[in-house]
């Protein structure tokens, strides 16, 4: 039985007047066991690679052992499918006239195997097609409480309009959550995150094809921790309140604020996905009409709801204060997660307009960003921001722009913009 | 705190604070019948009970029924904080009233500023009204550990010293006077045993707390006091008068000639002189009596109220303008005077215990004395009218006694 716990972490002190009250909210979940496992239903995977033309040679080999690798991971019992991905997406297993899947076991384990290591690379890329297609395949199986797919591409969506995929990306919100990858240089990873974020998974950039089967057998193993199905984090604020924004800030930055459903007037409901054992950081800001000094009243309270059960609550609180060392102070959680959040920020904005030659935007913003992973003491983004800038000094953020950049590792600047690292203790 | 809950839910506070709260039901521990808190022994069984009966562990009288929001009205969810608004609950600790009659009635309130409430009441009253009450306050030393028990244990002792107090049948109006003033003694003792019996051993400042009472009875009222907390007698006609003198740095230096404004808000303006507590240097009472022969009301308050509103004209006044708002109830006007303070600020603990002498008034401004008196200022102590105009009251003076006669 999954466990879940949340600790507040701000500075509840507010000055005369003040309004605005922050908190980084974390939340743990332990216990959480496999997937498929809960009480509420099974679980469904889908594998969707790319088996577009651009995929021919080693790239399709790849593929073929990459999602072996992966239906290696899905667990006995857990509902699977593979789809071939192109301009015409095919269902390459089960083999079936309908959108079907299949329940694992060790003898559909290697038919599947035998499937995939039969795709060819063919056609054209319209990713929007797969996921109406992968939509199906899902819904062919009632009763899954748990859908997660596994999307690689390798190139960009030409052969569908930019409508199309956004059309194909909402019918497809809430039916299933999609963790995509991207291989070599070729994708686009504003179009890829667009997918990933809004079906709640990550995005990832492999630069090299030999380094997808690790990488898939990896996805698929946390996908088969995760034994919470699915839960949403819920905000409360008190009457005359404005949330202003509710935003996950670790293990990535993914602003929630927009996903908001009204769980009561008061209340509003933000889904995350599903769960395995792991902590994640929401960052809550509060908007309160002021009171006076030496009062005190609950500002939100923060939950994780499984189903329609809380499994955890945290209070964030604001406490009105005219003692400047009290309300002057900001906490380190705020300041750390407030600073990585921008962090992601200045990197996607420096790359755009690096991307569109606006050479004076991207040094500015690229050297905030190096600025803020020097202060938020992000290494990882420092080493990633150093192949794309020269660094004068971190401190004032004072870089050049490098003459010739690798595009992959711009990419990987990207596609990991977005990771944060803890708040160091 | 802890200690006080199970005696405030199993007492009249919650129901009246509108906080309904479980009935604290008591069991027979051999054969489960049901059996009254003072029982000695079950009238089923015939167990033996007084060793046996635990009363229920603190927080569970507290904490099962939903409670309504004091800001709102929202429901308070089981977090403590209202569903609605997200104001916290107020505990009973840091809210509650009293009324043993409806002649007599109290409000004791944690005020804005400070975290715990460390004021305390507690009163006693015949049916009948004019008969006999007691009216106790403290309030307790909040640089102290634990005065917020201590001192809601102190009143309470001293209330039940003076309840079964009854004087009336012994001959002369001056026994009578001589054998309230040595029951208030006796009330002060209780009051100071239970203060030091609530002290934590160990370091840190002990629970120390003020003591001021009143007690009507036979047209007669006796005030017995330590530290500054106050007993006022505000007659609906006529001043209104400060009985009692703080045991105050201020008072001291207001017997020394310095004007009371100047002293009330000098540095050591709330520094008392002499409180209970086991590092009380002396706790012998000060008293005052007045003789009730006119319609009026009898108030005994902490600091958290006089503060706004120190003299007996201004208190006076702001009894009528409040009455004039809330009606003349005891428990509508305490309430009333409670929310004037922290309307003001409610910088300290406030506290409001009213008796009504004579019948009962009509609400509203109806007495032509009250109409005559300006508006009481919103500001602190001494900024009060008249201070320049009228004379220094007299129960200021240390040997004078025209408000009252201070018998010790």
């Amino acid at each position: 039985m999954a466990t879940f716990s949340a600790e507040v972490f701000q500075n509840e002190f507010l000055p005369d007047g003040g309004t605005d009250v922050h908190a980084i909210v974390t939340v743990t979940c332990s216990g959480a066991g496999e997937a498929g496992q809960s009480d509420s239903g099974d679980a469904g995977e889908i594998v969707i690679v790319d088996t577009s033309g651009s995929m021919g040679g080693d790239k399709i080999v790849a593929v073929q052992q990459a999602a072996a690798a992966a239906l290696d991971q899905v667990l006995d019992g857990v509902w699977f499918a593979v789809i071939a991905g192109s301009h015409l997406p095919r269902l390459a297993f089960p083999v079936s006239p309908e959108p079907a899947m299949v329940r694992m076991d060790p003898q559909v384990r290697a038919e599947a195997k035998a499937a995939v290591g039969s795709f060819w690379a063919d056609g054209g890329t319209a990713m929007g097609t797969w996921l109406r297609l992968a939509t199906r395949v899902f819904s062919s199986v009632p009763n899954l409480a748990q859908r997660h797919a596994i999307l690689l591409t390798d190139g960009i969506n030409q052969h569908e309009t930019p409508q199309e995929l956004s059309a194909a990306i909402e019918e497809a919100r809430g039916k299933f959550q999609c963790d995509c990858r991207g291989v070599g240089e070729d994708w686009q990873v504003a179009e890829v995150r667009r997918i990933a974020t809004t079906l709640l998974g990550s995005v990832d950039l492999i630069a090299r094809p030999e380094d997808m089967a690790a990488d898939f057998e990896q996805i698929m193993r946390q996908a088969m921790g995760r034994g919470v199905a699915e839960a949403t984090l819920r905000v409360w604020a008190p009457q005359g309140a404005e949330v202003l924004f509710v935003r996950q800030v670790s293990p990535t930055v993914e602003d929630l604020t927009a996903r908001r459903h009204e769980v009561n007037p008061l209340t509003g409901g933000y889904p995350t996905g599903s769960w395995g054992d792991e902590a994640r950081d929401y960052h809550v800001a509060v908007r309160l009409p002021a009171k006076s000094v030496g009062q005190e009243q609950l500002a939100s309270r923060v939950q994780l709801a499984v189903g329609d059960t809380v499994a955890a609550q945290g209070l964030v609180k604001a406490r009105w204060s005219n003692d400047d060392t009290l309300t002057a102070r900001i906490d380190p959680a705020v300041a750390h997660y407030t600073g990585q959040a921008e962090l992601a920020e200045a990197i996607q904005d420096g790359l755009a307009a690096k991307a569109l030659g606006d050479t004076d935007t991207a040094t500015a913003k690229l050297g905030r960003a190096v600025q803020l992973a020097a202060q938020t003491g992000n290494e990882e983004a420092t080493s990633r921001l150093r192949k794309i800038v020269d660094i004068d000094d971190p401190e004032t953020g004072t870089v050049r722009l490098r003459r010739s950049v690798s595009k992959l590792d711009e990419m990987a600047l990207d596609t990991s913009s977005t990771k944060t690292t803890r708040v160091r203790k | 705190m802890t200690g006080t809950a199970p005696d405030l839910a199993a007492g009249v506070t919650g129901a009246e604070a509108g906080m309904p709260v479980a009935a604290v039901a008591l069991s027979c521990p051999a054969c489960s019948a049901p059996i009254g808190d003072s029982d000695r022994f079950c009238e089923a069984c015939g167990a033996e009970l007084t060793p046996a009966v635990e009363l229920p562990p603190p927080q569970t009288a507290t904490v099962t029924a939903a409670r309504a929001c004091h800001e709102c009205g929202g429901e308070v969810a089981p977090d403590g904080y209202c569903t609605q608004c997200g104001a916290g609950a107020v505990s009973e600790r840091d809210h509650f009233v009293e009324e043993p009659a409806p002649w007599v009635a109290a409000v004791c309130d944690r005020g804005i500023r400070h975290d715990r409430n460390e004021d305390a009441v507690a009163l006693h009253a015949g049916a009948e009204p004019g008969s006999h009450a007691v009216l106790v306050v403290c309030d307790g030393v909040s640089s102290s550990t634990d005065s917020d028990v201590a001192s809601l244990a102190a009143a309470r002792a001293a209330r039940d010293v003076l309840a079964v107090s009854h004087p009336q049948a012994l001959g002369t109006a001056a026994t009578r006077l001589m054998a309230t003033a040595r029951a208030m003694e006796a009330a002060v003792d209780a009051a100071n045993d239970a203060v030091i019996r609530h002290t934590t051993a160990g370091p840190g400042n002990p629970a120390s707390c003020t003591f001021v009472a009143a007690v009507i009875q036979q047209s007669q009222l006796v005030v017995g006091w330590v530290g500054d907390s106050r007993a006022y007698w505000l007659p609906d006609a006529g001043a209104g008068q400060l009985l009692s003198i703080d045991d105050s740095f201020a008072a001291e230096q207001i017997a020394g000639g310095m004007s009371r404004e100047e002293a009330e808000n000098g540095p050591q303006a709330h520094a008392i002189t002499r409180w209970l507590g086991i590092d009380a240097p002396d706790h012998t009472p000060r008293t005052a009596s007045v003789d009730l022969t006119e319609p009026g009301w009898v108030l005994v308050c902490s600091d958290g109220l006089w503060n706004y509103c120190s003299e007996g004209d201004a208190m006076s006044a702001l009894l009528h303008e409040t009455a004039s708002r809330t009606g003349s109830a005891p428990l509508d006007l305490a309430d009333g005077l409670v929310d004037w303070a922290n309307a003001q600020g409610g910088m300290d603990n406030i506290t409001a215990a009213l008796a009504r002498v004579g019948p009962p008034t009509t609400a509203g401004p109806a007495n032509p004395a009250t109409t005559a008196t300006p508006a009481v200022a919103a500001t602190p102590a001494t900024a009060a009218p008249d201070t320049a105009t009228a004379p220094a009251p007299a129960a200021y003076q240390e040997e004078g006694t025209p408000d009252g006669n201070v018998l010790s």
